[in-house]
Parts: C-alpha cells; structure tokens; sequence
C-alpha cells in the first residue's frame, strides 16, 4: 500500500471576527497553498474532504457545497466530515485512508469555522448542543463546564495545582506570541505573560480561568495530501504519515464510572487510583483519563512504531481545548504514566526547550480554534517545523524545534467523545 | 398532536403552541437590522492585514421542538411526581441514572433494563464552580455544577448543587431535592449538602489562595448579573443561606 504524505498547505488566518464570509477565506487559504505549491493545478485535484463542524452557527446546512462550488471543484467527489472538535483530524484521517487504499492519489483537505456570528454566550450555548441535550446541557452545561468538572476529578486524584494549569497556560501563550499568525497576538500582541498575569485572570468555571480554555475563532486552512507515487511532484519536503488511531467513549462523561467497553482493557492504569477517594466499577477512564485518546495512541504508535514516545517524537501539536486535557493527555498519549502529567510540566519537558515541546504554536487556547480548521492549521504548523522552514513562514526562528524528525498531533471531540492520533515523519 | 393513534393523557402544551407561535414568526430569519463597517481583512500574517468595506445584517431565528423521552420517558414523568428512578441490567446488575432501557456492557448484548426507584441520596463525584454559563443558564449564576452518583446507582447524573460556591468537594454526601415547578427535564431536581460535614484537607479546592480568587471573581459575576439583569448579590446569596 502506498504512504501518505502532507505535500502543502495554506492559512486563512483565525481570530475572533473575519469579515470575509467562509468560502472567501477558504479561497485565500486555498490561493495561500497554491502560492506555497507552484506545481499544483487544481484539475489534478481528485478528492475533497471538507472539515466544519457546525450547522447551527451560520444557519447553513450543506456548507460543504458551497465551498466546493467557490473554489471551482464542484466536478469533483468531496463529503464532509463532522465529529465535533474531532472534526478536521478525523477528515485529514479519512483523507489518509482514501488515499492509503489506492482510490486517490490527490486530495484536497479544506477546513473552516464562522463562530462570531451570534454572541459568545450563545456561540457556546449552539456548540453545548454537541453534548447530550437531555442529559447534561439542561442543567447549566456548557464544554467549559464539564471540561471543569473532569479537571476537577483528575485533580482530585492526582494532584496537579493551579500552578500546573498556569504554566500550561503561560507557555502556549507565550508561545504564540511568537506566531504571527496567532490570535493571542493579534488581541494582546508580542509581550510575555508570567504566573500572576494568569491569576489576575478571571475564573470562568473552576478550576478553570480565561486563559486556560480554548478560543473562539473565524479562520480557514486547507491541506494538500498525496500518495508517494505523486507526492514529490508537489513538494520537496513532504511530511509523511507513520501511523493514524481512532478511538471512541460514551458520549456523557458522567456514565464513565461503568465505562464497560473499557473495563480491564488497561489494566495498568486501572491499579494507577488513590485509595482516597471511592473507587468506581472501571477505575479507567473514570471522569479523569481520556480512554478515546488512549486507544488512538495505542493504534497510531503500533502502525508507526514507537515504543518510547517521549524520545521517539520531536514536538507534539494537541488538539487540547482546556489546559488540563493537555496535561491529562500527556498520560493518556503515554508521555508519561497516569497520574504523572504535572511532572510534564514541572520539568519543563513540554516547553518548547524540553525534550518535547507541546503546543510550540500556542495550541488551541492561543493559535485559534475554529473548529474546522484547528488540526489543519497544527498539521500545517507540523509541516513547517519537519521541513524547518518556521524562520521563513513566521519571520521568527524562535519557535523552529531544531531537526525536528517526527511529530504527533491529536483530535478530540465533545468530551472526549471521539480522539484521534497521528504521527507525521519528515 | 394530530395523530388519531396517540392518546393525550395530560397536556400542558397546547398553550405553549400558541405563546411560542408568535416569537417563531418574529425569527423567520428576514433581514432585521444591518451596518456598514470598515474592518481589518485579507491573507497573510496579522501585520499584512488591509482595512476592506463590508456589510453585516442581523437575521433573527427560532423554532419550538416537539421532541420525545423515548423509552426513558417514565424517568421524567417521575420528576414531574417527585420519584427518582434507575434502571437496572438483569443480566450483569449496572444501574444506570441516567437510566438506558438498553445495557451497554458489551456481554449483555443490549439487554433490556427494568425500572428501580432510587433514593434521593447521592454523593458528588466530581464539580466545577460556574462563573460564567451559556446563554440559557446565566440568570442561575453563580452555580455549582456537579455529577452525582445517585445511592444505589454506578454512574453519575450533572445537577446542580445549592451551596456556597467555595464550599463543594468530592466526597460530598447530598440530598434531592424537587423544585416546586417541575416540567420533566432534569432542572426540575437538584442536590443541598447534607448537613454537618466538613471540608476535607485534602480537598483540591482547599487552598487559600484559590478560595480568595474564587471570592475576588464571584465579585465580578455579581456586578455582570447586576448590570445585565438588575440581580441583586444579597438576593442572589440567599439561594444557598437559608
Ligand atoms: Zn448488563
């Protein structure tokens, strides 16, 4: 079977509002990839799989058709993929196994997200349809709530502070002022952040403050992706996949204490539970771990071979829309064991000096996150670090992880409802 | 309901029909209000932004959904009663509230559940502080929303729990409760600690220093309910110092 390879990509830049209405930013983005990839001609364009994630925001259905109809490719196949923040990873995956299967050698992979369009109270209210809307939106949820509550749990079983939360917190936004294409740049500029910045900031929902959850964001991105048979016509540099894992969890996090498609799958972090608290039936995931994510990793490490994530992988883009599904993922990414992700941070293993570097472009709390295009705009950011070419993209060297050889980047959707893992190879 | 198979047994809806008639035509999604307004666009980097002309229009829509419990329906007819129901797996015992009428242990095949009252008792099993909420929910802040593990139950169900907003932890033994308007949604129960237990030190919100910015921001969402809404801090206190 053939490889698969990210050969290009282009950027409609996020950020709070953008007055161009999607198709036009999907089409700068689009210019942006053809511009970067002089030996692309549309017509050699086989397959488009489009990346958005919600109908309600812009009272559209069928988006999809629009953008295809825009940027002239409507003689071409193309569907849309949608499994909420999980969305523009899982269609980049879907994208790889088109063409992994032989039927295409060439697939356009756009993404985009409007989210301004009604006010933000309400932008939250439309994605909270996302969770279960008799069982956990009634009663005053929202992602930002029950992202809290599983922050709440982990932390009461394993101890991380809200110092850890800050530091996270510090080094993506820090990070991102690096980035030039960054919504924390554009709203607060190019100056650092400290500890106390962070907690002068305003607690949104326990443990939770403003700056540890993701942003809203308008923005567009669109990948190039080819088989090996046509990948160097386009690119030089392409970035290859190693390995691709899906996985899955119920849909409401409070049903995770029976979690019995789990039970006794990882044994190890069942025994990894303090005596504290109440055991439930299945002690993993729990309302702390993200099992979704495990079970992505366990798959995309197998396929790619690694053994030792840690040494094994340069830099690591997740798709981490609060700060503490970072910190939990570099558990249940097996960066280290359950329970030990403040370490990740209290080292510094994952500042963008560390041994590896989490969120270099600031991440979803920083970069931008509309949806759709939020592991599109990673992946491209991952493309630009294999093929060392930071300097030259963001006319900054700071955040270039030096010979960067392989990368990881994560999706995630509702509450770790659905995950996915890739690893990309230079 | 036009359909001459059902039987309406009780019907606190048609009134609704007519009420929500109106407010679905006013948001028909016609053009209500527009600007003009020079904003900050174009590709590239945030520094090669230009200024572009454009034009935004204000298009208001809403619908009222008719939508069914399902299977699970006795559940909110229960609240509505004030009982609380489970349900229970014949074949390996999980007691699921939120009930399923169908196992999800992957050995029961989808086995069908039975009904058991449950006790309006549970413990909280995780929480976060809410100082800010959706839209729906931003008259009820500032709030605790916890999911509870119903006495008798293995998974946990989100409600709300009235208490002081630093006073909540894991472990918290709770009661109950139904409010007096009660439409068969799970806004109709929420939980009140039961009384006399004290917060344990090993608490993860048990720190000084996070109850003084918990105190510091709680200010904040007061003077937002007073601005917003004309919400008063004492009258907002007194849901929980009763
Ligand atoms: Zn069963």
């Amino acid at each position: 079977m053939s490889r698969v390879a990210i050969v290009g990509g282009g950027i409609f830049r996020g950020d709070r509002f953008r007055y161009e209405n999607a198709e036009e930013g999907v089409a700068i983005a689009f210019r942006d990839l053809m511009n970067d990839t002089p030996e692309l001609d549309p017509q050699d364009i086989e397959f488009v799989m489009m990346s958005y994630f919600s109908d309600h925001l812009n009272q559209q259905l069928c988006m999809g058709w629009i953008i295809q109809d825009y940027l002239g490719l409507h003689r071409k196949p193309g569907y849309r993929v949608e499994s909420g923040g999980s969305t523009p990873l899982d269609a980049i995956i879907n994208a790889y196994y088109l063409i992994k299967s032989g039927y295409y050698d060439l697939v356009l992979v756009p993404g985009w997200e409007w989210m301004s369009e009604v006010d933000t109270a309400t932008t939250n209210e439309f994605i909270a349809s996302a969770s279960d809307t008799d069982w956990d939106f009634t009663v005053g949820g929202y992602y930002n709530g029950y992202y809290a509550c599983l922050e709440t749990r982990h932390m009461q079983l394993y101890g991380e502070t809200i110092e850890d939360l800050g530091k996270i917190a510090v080094k993506n936004h820090n990070n991102a002022t690096h980035n030039p294409y960054s919504q924390w740049r554009s709203e607060h500029g190019t100056g650092y952040i400290t500890l106390e910045d962070y907690y002068k900031d305003r607690i949104v929902a326990w443990p939770y403050r403003r700056m540890n959850c993701a942003l809203i964001s308008e923005g567009a991105c669109c990948l190039l992706m080819a088989s090996e048979k046509v990948a160097k016509k386009y690119s030089d540099t392409p970035m290859w996949f190693e390995g691709v894992g899906l996985g899955t969890d119920s849909m409401r996090p409070g049903d995770r204490l029976v979690d019995w498609a789990y039970h006794g799958v990882y044994p190890e972090d069942e025994k990894i539970y303090p005596d504290t608290v109440k055991k439930p039936k299945t002690p993993y995931p729990d309302m702390a771990n993200f099992g979704s994510l495990r079970e992505g990793a366990v798959t995309a490490y197998k396929e790619a071979d690694i053994k030792n994530p840690v040494r094994e992988i340069d830099l690591a883009e997740i798709f981490a829309p609060y700060d503490g599904v970072e910190l939990t993922l570099y558990e249940d990414l097996k960066f280290c064991k359950r329970g030990e992700g403040k370490t990740m941070i209290r080292e510094g293993i994952v500042e963008r000096s560390g041994e590896l570097p989490c969120q270099a472009s600031g991440g979803l709390t920083s970069f931008a996150h509309p949806v759709g295009a939020t592991s599109l705009m990673q992946s491209l950011f991952l493309y630009w670090q294999l093929s060392g070419r930071i300097p030259e993209k963001f006319g900054d060297s700071t955040l270039q992880i030096p010979d960067a050889e392989k990368a990881l980047t994560t999706g995630h959707g509702g509450t770790g409802c659905q995950g996915g893992v890739i690893v990309y190879s230079r | 309901m036009a359909d001459e198979k059902i039987k309406v047994e009780k019907d606190e809806s048609t009134p609704i029909y007519k009420e929500w008639e109106a407010w679905a035509r006013k948001g028909n999604f016609r053009v209500e209000g527009y600007q003009f307004i020079k904003a900050p666009c174009g590709p590239g980097k945030i520094e090669d932004a230009k200024v572009g002309d454009f034009m935004l229009v204000n298009r208001p829509h809403g619908a009222l959904f008719t939508h069914s419990y399902g299977l699970v329906s006795k559940f909110f007819r229960g609240l509505i009663e004030k009982t609380l129901y489970g349900t229970r797996c014949p074949v390996c015992g999980t007691t699921y509230c939120p009930p399923r009428m169908h196992c999800w242990n992957p050995t029961c095949k989808v086995a069908e559940t039975e009904w058991v009252e449950l006790p309006l008792k549970g413990e909280v099993h995780t929480f976060s502080v809410m100082l800010f909420s959706a839209d729906a929910f931003l008259e009820m802040l500032p709030f605790v929303l916890a999911y509870v593990q119903i006495e008798g139950s293995d998974t946990t169900i989100p409600m709300q729990v009235i208490t002081a907003p630093t006073d909540i932890f894991v472990g918290q033994k709770v009661e109950i409760k139904f409010r007096d308007k009660r439409m068969g949604e799970l806004m109709d129960m929420y939980a009140v600690p039961v009384k006399g237990q004290k917060i344990p030190e090993n608490s993860c919100l048990n720190n000084p220093d996070y109850l003084k910015d918990m105190e510091r921001d709680l200010q904040g969402t007061y003077a937002y309910l007073e601005k917003r809404f004309g919400m008063k801090k004492e009258d907002i206190e007194k849901r929980w110092k009763r």
